[in-house]
Order: C-alpha cells, then sequence, then structure tokens
C-alpha cells in the first residue's frame, strides 16, 4: 500500500466518520427537541423521556452497536445489517437521550415568562413553542451541542468494530498492511482532534457572542 | 355605554389556603380607564390574568364583549389575541428585535401578510415613539424603552382592552415617566385599560375609576378624587396616607 493509497483510505474514513457524526448529531436533534419540551410540559409523559433517557445513557455505545447489529440484524436485516446505518441510528438515539437534557436546562434557564408572554398574544402553545422558545433553546444550548457534536465524533470510532470504514477503521487496516504501529494512530489523533475542535470552539464562541447580545 | 369586559364572581385560590379572587365582581366599558391598587401579595396580578386567561380562574366566568371565555369550548387563543397584556417585568422576547416583537403576533396570530404586519407593527412603535429603535434587541434598550415596546406589542393586534400590571414599578423613577407619558397618549385616544398601578398623580390625572383591591376582594371603588379626599372604608384610608406620603417622598427627592 503505497502513500497515495493510504492517504486516499485515511480521506474515505475522514468522510465516513464525518456523516456518522453529523447525521447522528442531526437525529439526536430532531428527537431529543421534541422529548425536551414532552418532559417540561407534558407531565404526564415523564415516565417514558425518563426511560429512553436512562436506557441510552446507561447502557455504552459500543454494547448497543453490537446488540443493534447482530441481535436486530438477525431479525431485520434490513436497515440493521448496514454497519453505517446502525452506527449512526445507535449513536442518534444516545445523542437525543443527551440533547434532551442539555435543552431541558435551556429551556429552565429562558424561564416560564417568554412562554407566558407569547401565550398573551394568542399564539398556541405550539407556536410558542416554535416561534419563541426553540430559537432561544439553541442559542442557550450552543456549549452543550458543541461539546455534543464531539463527543458523536469520539464515539463514532466505536463504529469499527461492525465493519464501518470510518477513521479508525481505516487507521487499523494501514497498520496492518503497513506494520507501521505508530505513526496511523499519531494520524489518526490528529485528525480527531482537527475534526472536534475547531467547530465546538467556534459553536461555543458564536452561541457566547448571541448570548451576550441578547441578554439571554 | 358598550361592556367591553365584565367578570362575575371570579375565584382563584392558590395551594393550600391563599384565596387570591374572591368573588370578585367587575365591569370596564369602551374606552373607560380603571386603575387598581392595593398592598402587594393582595391578589391583584392574579385577578388580572384571570381577567386575561393567562390563569385559568377556579369559579366564576369571564366575559369579553359578549363571549363568555370561562366555558370550556371557547378557543382562547382567539380570544386571548383580542386582550394586550403589559407585564411588570415587560418580558419582551429577547431573540427579537423590537419589530420582531411586535410583529410576531400580527404574522402568526393575525395572518397578515409580511408587508402589512411590518406597517401595522411599526406603525404601534410609532405610537409609543421607538420607531427608531425598531431593529434593536430588548438587551440594547433601557427598561423605560423596553416597556414601551411592551406595549406596542399588546396593542398591535388593536386589541379590545389593554390590561397593564404595574407597567411602571420595576422601572427607575426617571424611565417611569416615559412610560406614563406613552400611557397618557393611548389614554387620549380613548383606548380601554384596566392598569394596576401605585402612580397616583397619574392615576388622579387619567383614572375614571379607581378600585382599591385588598385580601383577593375589591373594597373600594369610586373617582380617583374620593380617594384622594375622603377613602370610605379604613382599609383604604390607611393605604393612601401611606401612598401619598411616599409619592411627597419621591417628588421631594
Amino acid at each position: 500500500m503505497d502513500l497515495v493509497q493510504q492517504l486516499l483510505l485515511m480521506l474515505g474514513g475522514v468522510v465516513e466518520t464525518l456523516a456518522i457524526s453529523i447525521f447522528s448529531l442531526l437525529l439526536g436533534l430532531l428527537i431529543g427537541l421534541p422529548l425536551s419540551f414532552v418532559k417540561v410540559y407534558e407531565k404526564g409523559f415523564r415516565f417514558f423521556v425518563d426511560g429512553f433517557e436512562r436506557i441510552f445513557r446507561g447502557i455504552p455505545e459500543i454494547v448497543l452497536m453490537l446488540m443493534f447489529y447482530f441481535g436486530l440484524g438477525m431479525y431485520f436485516q434490513f436497515p440493521f445489517k448496514n454497519a453505517f446505518f446502525t452506527a449512526f441510528f445507535v449513536l442518534g438515539l444516545r445523542s437525543a437521550a443527551n440533547q434532551s437534557q442539555i435543552f431541558r436546562g435551556a429551556i429552565r434557564g429562558i424561564g416560564e415568562e417568554q412562554m407566558l408572554a407569547a401565550r398573551s398574544l394568542g399564539l398556541s402553545r405550539l407556536r410558542s413553542i416554535t416561534s419563541v422558545m426553540v430559537p432561544q433553546v439553541f442559542i442557550f444550548s450552543t456549549p452543550g451541542l458543541g461539546s455534543e457534536y464531539a463527543l458523536l465524533v469520539k464515539d463514532s470510532s466505536y463504529a469499527f468494530v461492525i465493519g464501518v470504514l470510518d477513521i479508525m477503521k481505516t487507521t487499523d487496516m494501514i497498520r496492518a498492511a503497513t506494520y507501521d504501529f505508530v505513526t496511523p494512530y499519531l494520524a489518526a489523533a490528529l485528525l480527531y482532534i482537527l475534526l472536534t475542535f475547531p467547530i465546538a470552539t467556534w459553536l461555543d464562541t458564536w452561541g457566547s457572542r448571541r448570548k451576550k447580545k441578547l441578554g439571554l | 355605554m358598550n361592556t367591553v369586559m365584565e367578570c362575575k364572581h371570579l375565584w382563584k385560590t392558590y395551594e393550600p389556603h391563599l384565596v387570591a379572587v374572591k368573588d370578585v365582581s367587575f365591569r370596564i366599558n369602551e374606552g373607560e380607564i380603571k386603575l387598581i391598587f392595593g398592598p402587594s401579595g393582595s391578589g391583584k396580578s392574579t385577578f388580572l390574568r384571570c381577567m386575561a386567561m393567562l390563569t385559568i380562574p377556579d369559579k366564576g366566568d369571564v366575559f369579553l364583549r359578549d363571549e363568555c371565555l370561562t366555558k370550556p369550548e371557547v378557543d382562547l387563543n382567539r380570544a386571548r389575541a383580542r386582550i394586550g397584556f403589559v407585564f411588570q417585568h415587560i418580558y419582551l422576547f429577547r431573540h427579537l428585535s423590537a419589530l420582531g416583537n411586535v410583529e410576531l403576533a400580527l404574522r402568526r396570530v393575525l395572518k397578515l401578510s409580511k408587508e402589512e404586519s411590518r406597517e401595522r407593527a411599526l406603525r404601534a412603535l410609532r405610537e409609543v415613539k421607538m420607531e427608531e429603535w425598531a431593529h434593536h434587541y430588548p438587551a440594547q434598550l433601557s427598561g423605560g424603552q423596553q416597556q414601551r415596546v411592551g406595549i406596542a406589542r399588546a396593542l398591535a393586534r388593536n386589541p379590545d382592552i389593554i390590561l397593564l400590571d404595574e407597567p411602571t414599578s420595576a422601572l427607575d423613577p426617571e424611565l417611569t415617566g416615559e412610560v406614563i407619558d406613552t400611557l397618557r397618549d393611548l389614554a387620549k385616544k380613548g383606548t380601554t385599560m384596566l392598569i394596576v398601578s401605585h402612580e397616583m398623580p397619574f392615576a388622579r390625572e387619567i383614572a375614571d375609576e379607581m378600585i382599591f383591591y385588598d385580601e383577593g376582594a375589591i373594597v373600594e371603588t369610586g373617582p380617583p378624587e374620593q380617594f384622594f379626599t375622603s377613602p370610605q372604608s379604613e382599609r383604604a384610608q390607611k393605604f393612601m396616607t401611606r401612598l401619598i406620603k411616599k409619592t411627597k417622598r419621591e417628588q421631594d427627592v
């Protein structure tokens, strides 16, 4: 395996890692945001949200991935035998449990009053949530979302056990082909740092600036 | 005279024994300005919120024009859209500019077009003399300016009535003046208003009727002069004496 091949392989790994991280962040958002509002405003459903959070925060990602890939995969070849799908799906659900907590903190921080003011204008509850609460919840949550993204990039490396060709897997393949036990791992380490740090920091800075401007 | 808002035998109790609204009946007609005052913790804010159906009363009826709002099948969002509410602590939407704050309900509740909402929002901001601040965020405005935006927000939908819950009591004395000026302008235009306030000189000037509220009930009502010269009830008398002293002290400073 020459250097160009190695680099191309690694590049493919970067794409897969990024794709898993970003898709699972989005899936987590799609599920986590409604969950957080359900937990705060719908007391009757709290039990379900709590259960969901406990399960997905309590079980290690690697156990979940193997469980979904081999266990569920036995009965539902499609979609769980697709390693990329299972990796993104599991991490997405785990992220939903985390993000639900992040957003809940934001909802509490923003306070009942914004909701009250929105309702006083005649906005429905759902409208008040989408037009008044959600935009502020996002700004409030940026530091948490930044760390969540960084966590997902790192945890996506577990996907290599079910065969996703991510940074971890390609690094391992290069290590096996070249018998170089140092450089590939150093390269992988550097890549993970490059993928996490700038975006997480940017989110944090953007959020802080926005918060300061809006007095949140 | 057309009755704009009315309530009959209204009750609201907070757990376990705090009765904030105790069998209150009240009516306000088109163009009238009524001012509620009384000790803090007496339930004035709760009463006002019950009138706007922001707090749901336990018993009794609230009417807006001829519509009973306390019936279960009433669309409260539609009813609230016809009532303007101004909060003591303002509660502007912090992620929206002054204009955005005023526009939101025009767009999302009245479903006006973008252009029409903008135009009406700007008109409302002009009425409170905040037009040139339209694109500033609440955090960039002073308390008095924020409250004027709060009033514009309540005003823009052309509500049947505006309820104001101590609109000046969270503001410094020098900022109070600008908000009072705004309310005076509204009064001149014949806006129907129910105001909870302790701004006595202002009350004397614009209120058609003053209402002394204590321990969850209306104790005494009458024209301002009655309260300034000869309140009937002992409690109102005591409270007025203290208020007038306090106002004098503030004016001396």
